[in-house]
């Protein structure tokens, strides 16, 4: 077990012990989904691609893939993003 | 996000399309540099359109430098650029200016005057003398002086108590309150005379000649109270009975005339005539209705709603139909045709000799209450059957109704 495992698993403890959301201490995206139309999601690192098909959106750790159909993105800000269109499927990678 | 969309109108936002290797690149950096773009979308491989706000532009052209990217200016939105297109177009400036001024000159016009509150003076009356005092239509609404016109209105109409002239807009309201003074006396000369035939109850004169006394029986156009009162005959004195016969020629007075006035009562009496049968049939409508509304055209009906088949066995139906009013020689075939229809049922009512009796006594009564006027006191009534002799299926009876009321009308005459 390497020393960044290590210190993942300490700051979780501590974030479970105390209560605190998790995307807060552990740096993790927070993603709000609006049925198959909308899609938040905080704490991003940037977009990785974009087309009206798909979208990649680079998180703390790995990414987050939206499939779907007529893909737009409503707006972008530092640390948040909406997507928007017809959305079939999220996977993390 | 309406505030936002507003704000965004307000200043001023272009939509830009970026085309290069790769615009998501130019866009992650134009976010992480606190950059807002919206409705980002994909046209093709290579270009994306997106919005940004009119302050940003700057920004974003470093940006397209730094990611290899080109930026080119598909729409401008917003205030600022529609100012610009203004100033570009001198006339249509001009246009809006002018529009203001005359909006501005035209509504500084008296336009309108209203009199509120008059009822025994005339609208032209009070207009004459506020025209008089300078408020005409179409001056200029800040020469008005409405304390001069209150008070030159109040000079000039004595009737009027009090004025209140009032500029709201392009309306100037004039309100008058009225004195309030006794009507003149009529003194043309009258008589009373009866409107209706009847017997006389009582005579009270106040002013005139009573020409009926009590009992007597009147036509109508009767005089009643006579305006022309007969000079005073004085009894001879004792010892001038000698002279009487030529003292008579000589001081033969005219006779004086005034506008009689007085109350005549008089017994009056009502026939009504009402008649009910002792078994009646017939058909009559139950109470149960529809309706079905349908468009005549070129002689097709189409049967917008209710029923296509009146679901009543025995009716009967009231048809009102609606056109549109025909204009010049044109006309147009189309007809709203709404039919009403009620449904009917047979009936037979057997009354009985009493029954019959008591219903054609109602509806003798109920025509001869009919010509009663409102003013009268019914003070007696009596009900008569005919009798034709044989046996009939009908009651008749006759209603007699005897009220007093007050008979005499104002009849002028010339002297």
């Amino acid at each position: 077990m390497g020393w960044h495992d290590f210190k993942r698993k300490v700051k979780r403890q501590f974030s479970e012990a105390l209560e605190l959301p998790g995307d807060v201490v552990l740096d993790l995206p927070k993603i709000i989904m609006i049925g198959n139309i909308q899609l938040f999601i905080e704490n991003h690192r940037g977009i990785i691609e974009y087309t009206p098909e798909g979208v990649r959106v680079s998180v703390g750790e790995g990414e987050v893939t939206v499939n779907g159909e007529n893909l737009m993105l409503r707006n972008i800000l530092p640390d948040e993003l909406c997507v928007e269109g017809k959305i079939r499927s999220l996977s993390f990678l | 996000m309406l505030l936002f969309r507003l704000m965004s109108a307000l200043l001023g936002y272009v939509v830009i399309m970026v085309t290069g290797e790769a615009p998501e690149r130019f866009v992650n950096m134009a976010a992480s540099r606190g950059i807002y773009l919206w409705d980002i979308n994909k046209v093709r491989e290579g270009a994306v359109l997106m919005k940004v706000r009119l302050g940003a532009v700057k920004a974003l052209r470093h940006i397209a430098r730094r990611t290899k990217c080109r930026l080119h200016f598909e729409q401008r939105v917003g205030l600022p650029f529609f100012y610009t297109r203004l100033l570009r177009r001198k006339a249509l400036a001009l246009g809006m200016l002018f529009f203001l001024g005359a909006l501005y000159l035209l509504s500084s016009f008296v336009w309108f005057i209203e009199v509120k509150g008059n009822e025994r003076l005339t609208v032209p009356e009070v207009l004459g003398a506020a025209a008089e005092a300078g408020l005409n239509r179409g001056m200029p609404r800040w020469s008005v002086e409405t304390e001069r016109v209150e008070e030159a209105i109040g000079e000039k109409l004595p009737l009027v108590a009090w004025t209140g002239v009032y500029i709201k807009g392009a309306k100037v309201t004039i309100e008058v309150a009225e004195r309030v003074v006794p009507d003149a006396e009529d003194n043309r000369p009258s008589h009373i005379i009866a409107t209706k035939a009847g017997l006389v109850k009582e005579v009270l004169v106040l002013s005139g000649y009573p020409a009926v006394k009590e009992g007597d029986t009147v036509s109508p156009g009767q005089v009643l109270i006579s305006g022309e009162i007969p000079p005073l005959e004085e009894p001879p004195k004792p010892g001038e009975e000698q002279k009487q016969g030529e003292e008579l020629k000589k001081t033969k007075k005219p006779s004086r005339f005034v506008h009689a006035r007085g109350i005549v009562r008089a017994r009056v009496w009502y026939d009504g005539y009402g008649e009910a049968k002792l078994v009646e049939t017939g058909i009559r409508r139950t109470g149960r209705s529809g309706t079905r509304v349908s468009i005549k055209f070129n002689g097709k009906e189409i049967i917008l709603s209710g029923n296509q088949n009146i679901p009543y066995e025995l009716y009967d139906t009231e048809t009102f139909v609606k056109t549109i009013p025909q204009w010049r020689n044109l006309e147009v075939p189309v007809e709203l045709v709404t039919l009403k229809y009620f449904e009917t049922a047979q009936y037979r009512e057997e009354r009985g000799i009493e029954g019959a009796r008591s219903l054609a006594g109602e509806r003798a009564l109920a025509e001869a209450t009919k010509l009663l006027p409102e003013t009268a006191r019914l003070i007696n009534r009596s009900l008569e059957d005919i009798q034709t002799g044989h046996l009939e299926n009908i009651v008749r009876i006759k209603v007699t109704v005897e009220t007093i009321e007050e008979i005499g009308a104002e009849g002028l005459f010339k002297p």
